[in-house]
């Protein structure tokens, strides 16, 4: 057959795809696949496996960065268009409609800003600095399952690889903060370096009390144990657990810790320190580090998604229509879209209150959680199951808020004179 | 495209080309002699981090992605920040750093360095004349089953073989925690 | 000849880590040479689970993680004592931390 009868049928079979969309990328890929080797077969060579392979990776790598870039541009137009009406406020409205436009304009704008480096600073780590932070940031997508089949690369150890390319972010907030050679920066990075390594750790635990009931560290299969519905009807997911929902909540607080985000954005608040880490940072370099820290918040959520919220599962079974991997990227907007929220609700943390938030609450909380999972499983996951973990769940958090945080009445009375 | 990874890991050592994992290995040497040589303590700490990395990718590339995993965790993620940590920390004094070096050169240092380096050297012989010169190790072939170490056995294996050490390494990290704060702890008593 | 590679490669590391012991004057330095050592000799172990004869007892693997687990916490622990001499004396120097000498 000529090229023209094969790109013809090959055309077909690609309408004949959207029959069914749940399986539509993974029967792309395999159509690019046939396509290439008729092509090849077609002029005569025969496409060895190692090209083909190459191929569908390179697709699938530009697929995964092109979203992930696309996501990171609309999040920062419909945070601040969020953040705006919260304030009663129109956001950025001028460049395209309703400012859909915006980060084009950011992004002329950082790219044509003049780039300076401080004189006395250490040119060589001032520059690895941003490459450091977004070489792990986009690495972390990859392993997250989009749709049923659709995991670009199916790591048995996907949740350690995560949290091992985290500790490549904490590496460039430090060489950031000392190349620049300046105190705010200095201090910016030890704060921002105490509150991810802070952080990091009830984070941890919390993804090991999901892995401890799935039995597995690959997200894939911790997807594939959050399916089916109980009572025909209601949702597997672990969050709908008790464990589950206190595990959620603290990987979720420690998502907003590890992304820098308010209310723990004391590393980049402009009233605090400057800009912490970033204060020598302009134009390019600071669009990466921008860009980092977006594209690393929309990997974490999309690990909170996988592991808490069912990944590419529906909710209900009526529901199941709507592809798996619409219902990913739904899910995960949706959790965006509450970071924002919680953006403009609360206030920021002091570096004291962060710290002791970590270490005297979160941490007891997520070993408490795991004691509470442990008993779920061990209960038979049943009623029985759900009341003892959700027991073991309630009683400590309510004894440690009430004996850590008790609000100690000022030693002097103080009298305001104009308060009324 | 898992795949795509998985045949480049899996590989027969036999017949592979040997260059590919001597990169990592080569860039390892190489990150750790700067990492020894550089005098600014924070390049010779950063490029401590570099070989880590390639001794992690090393670790993967031989079969065992956890072990691989868990250095890059550990070592990179928390050793080095306490050595970056410790070298914010501790700032030299101003050292007399004059542009002639012959002015600086002291006989005890320089006889110090060169005993250093004569006893590495020694080892360095010993070390290569035993794996060069060993039947054993010239003879060594693959296991009729590749090496793999599943995450699940080796929890298993946490669990039943070697419970006790665990159960010792819990202890020691404890110990090492509580201690290590105190240690560090400024005398606000004085 | 592959083994043989490996733990050509973990011994020149671990000279690397025994010469800035040996050599240099400033406590962090000694204390990145050990961490050296003690990754050559991780090297060596998952070297020998890998041609060993039989790999599924993961006793390489296990000596490693558990020798990852003690360097950190001897790194922390080393890294405190190396901050409270520089409290004392104002100088990570080994040689000027010499009070109990003779």
């Amino acid at each position: 057959m000529n090229f023209l009868a094969l790109l013809k049928d090959t055309l077909f079979q690609f309408l004949g795809l959207f029959k069914n969309l749940d399986t539509l990328p993974v029967e792309f890929m395999r159509l690019l696949r046939e396509f290439l080797v008729k092509l090849g077969a077609l002029c005569g060579i025969a496409v060895p496996q190692w090209a083909l392979d190459l191929v569908s990776s390179l697709v699938i790598i530009v697929a995964i960065l092109v979203t992930f870039l696309i996501l990171f541009a609309l999040m920062s137009v419909f945070e601040r268009k969020l953040l705006a009406r919260a304030q009663n406020r129109y956001g950025p409205n001028r460049v395209g409609p309703c400012g859909i436009l915006q980060p084009v304009a950011d992004g002329i704008k950082m790219l044509t800003k003049e780039d300076l480096v401080p004189r006395a600073a250490d040119k060589v780590v001032h520059y690895l600095a941003p490459i450091v932070m977004v070489a792990p940031a986009l690495m972390l997508p990859v392993i997250l399952p989009y749709g049923r089949d659709m995991v670009a690369v199916d790591l048995p150890v996907g949740i350690l690889f995560f949290f091992a390319l985290s500790a490549g972010a904490e590496l460039a907030v430090f060489m950031a903060g000392w190349a620049s050679n300046n105190k705010y920066s200095i201090l910016g990075a030890m704060r921002a370096i105490a509150q991810m390594i802070s952080y990091e750790l009830p984070l941890v635990t919390s993804a090991l009390v999901v892995a401890l009931v799935a039995g597995s560290l690959s997200p894939a299969a911790l997807v594939a144990a959050q399916g089916g519905y109980s009572f025909g009807f209601l949702p597997r997911w672990f969050v709908c657990t008790p464990w589950g929902f206190a595990a959620c909540l603290l990987f979720y607080i420690g998502a907003l810790s590890e992304s820098n985000r308010c209310p723990f954005d004391l590393p980049e608040g402009e009233s605090e320190i400057i800009a912490g880490h970033l204060t020598e940072y302009s134009g390019f370099k600071y669009a990466i580090f921008f860009m980092a820290e977006y594209v690393g918040m929309f990997a974490i959520n999309g690990l909170l998604v996988t592991l808490f919220l069912g990944g590419y599962q529906a909710p209900f079974p009526f529901l199941e229509w709507i592809p798996g991997w619409c219902w990913f990227f739904a899910k995960l907007w949706a959790v965006a879209l509450s970071m924002v929220w919680v953006r403009t609700t609360l206030p920021r943390f002091r570096i004291d209150q962060m710290m002791l938030f970590a270490w005297k609450f979160m941490l007891p909380m997520s070993f408490v959680a795991l004691l509470a999972a442990a008993a779920w499983y061990y209960a038979g996951q049943g009623l029985a199951g759900w009341v003892l973990s959700a027991l073991i769940v309630v009683v400590p958090y309510l004894l440690l808020g009430t004996f850590c945080f008790t609000r100690h009445h000022s030693a002097t009375n103080r009298r305001y004179l104009y308060s009324e | 495209m898992h795949d795509f990874l998985q045949k480049i890991v899996a590989l027969p050592w036999d017949q592979s080309p040997q260059w590919l994992f001597l990169i990592p290995g080569l860039l390892m040497l190489l990150a750790a002699s700067a990492a020894v040589c550089l005098r600014n303590l924070i390049h010779s700490a950063l490029c401590l981090v570099l070989s880590f990395i390639c001794l992690g990718v090393l670790f993967m590339a031989l079969g065992a992605e956890f072990v691989g995993f868990v250095q890059l965790l550990v070592y990179v993620g928390a050793v080095a920040m306490l050595i970056l940590f410790a070298i914010l920390l501790t700032p030299a004094g101003e050292v007399a750093a004059s542009n002639n070096p012959l002015k600086n050169f002291r006989l005890s240092s320089a006889l110090h360095a060169a005993a250093g380096a004569a006893i590495t050297f020694l080892v360095l012989a010993g070390l290569l004349t035993a794996i060069f010169f060993s039947p054993r190790a010239a003879h060594a072939v693959l296991p009729a089953q590749a090496a793999a170490a599943p995450v699940a056995l080796i929890g298993e294996n946490l669990l039943t073989h070697t419970l006790l050490p665990l159960l010792g390494i819990a202890v020691l990290l404890t110990a090492a925690l509580v201690g290590a704060a105190l240690l560090a702890k400024e005398d606000t008593s004085l | 000849m592959m083994l043989q590679i490996l733990l050509a490669l973990s011994a020149v590391l671990f000279c690397i880590g025994l010469l800035a012991a040996l050599t240099r004057r400033n406590a962090i330095m000694v204390l990145i040479g050990i961490e050296l050592m003690l990754g050559a000799g991780n090297l060596n172990f998952i070297s020998f689970w890998k041609f060993s004869a039989h790999p599924e007892n993961l006793t390489g693997i296990m000596f490693a993680i558990f020798s990852i687990a003690i360097a950190a916490a001897e790194a922390a622990v080393g890294l405190a004592i190396v901050i409270q001499v520089h409290r004392r004396l104002h100088s990570v120097d080994v040689n000027q931390a010499n009070e109990l000498k003779g």
